[in-house]
């Protein structure tokens, strides 16, 4: 074995020091991937609060006459804000992650995408069969269970059980 | 076409169990001088992933060897890539 590893003292300590600060290092996440997974996670939260409230003020717009209009569309231009800033968030999160993480977000992601798309495509038939029709966001859902599953799945597949 | 296929998809052989226990590191030791999850260590130690081309070099820099001598593709022929 030609000449042992070795780390400079200093180094070795500010590894130390991270592995102390960073529980999440001894599974698929670094340090960096808990931080950046919690902004994700933190916008993610803002965009679903605001969602609910915009979509609230809209619905009961009628019976609530003293949420004027500028107020409804500072609600919804909020949740539309937050929603961009999760996404990206996800992005910056997706781009530092650990690698074997960024394979299995990317599985992930390649599942629900390729999900959404046959539901689209293909429940329209079934509609035209007699099945129950379902709105678009029907289509969301669907992506998102499957993105679900899809990181499920890969997680298992690299994950040494551990 | 079919042959480069053939020897792409197949996994990489590698030395990084044998090299980690030598040098008395845990996996999660490894991770951390990889600036890597103890997962990715554990993954490509079991030959379920082929690390990037960066991490290969990383690695094979952290225990001083040239990258061959960490990873074996497991056919000593090289593919003609042209045509």
């Amino acid at each position: 074995m030609p000449g042992t590893p070795s780390l400079p003292p200093g180094r070795t300590q500010r590894l130390r020091s991270q592995e102390q600060a960073a529980p999440g290092c001894d599974g698929f996440h670094t340090a960096r991937d808990l931080r950046n997974a919690g902004r994700f996670r933190f916008w993610m939260i803002l965009a679903a609060v605001a969602y609910v409230a915009s979509t609230a003020a809209l619905r009961w717009r009628e019976s609530i006459p003293e949420i004027s209009p500028a107020v409804q569309w500072i609600l919804v231009g909020a949740a539309l804000l937050c929603a961009v800033a999760a996404l990206h968030r996800y992005l910056l999160f997706l781009r530092a992650a650990d690698e074997l993480l960024r394979r299995i977000q990317l599985e992930a992601l390649g599942l629900g995408f390729a999900a959404g798309v046959v539901v689209a495509v293909l429940y329209p038939l079934a509609e035209g069969l007699g099945a129950p029709p379902v709105g678009e966001r029907a289509i969301a859902v669907v992506m998102l269970l499957a993105w679900a599953a899809g990181s499920w799945l890969a997680t298992r597949r690299f994950s040494d059980g551990a | 076409m079919a042959r480069h296929t053939a020897i792409l998809g197949r996994r990489m052989r590698n030395r990084l169990r044998v090299l980690r226990a030598e040098s008395g590191w845990s996996q999660a030791d490894l991770a951390l001088r990889l600036g890597v999850s103890r997962q990715t260590v554990n993954a490509i130690e079991t030959g379920r992933y082929d690390p990037s081309l960066p991490l290969a070099f990383a690695i094979a820099r952290l225990f001083g060897l040239a990258i061959e001598q960490v990873f074996d593709p497991g056919d000593e022929r090289v593919p003609a890539l042209t045509g």
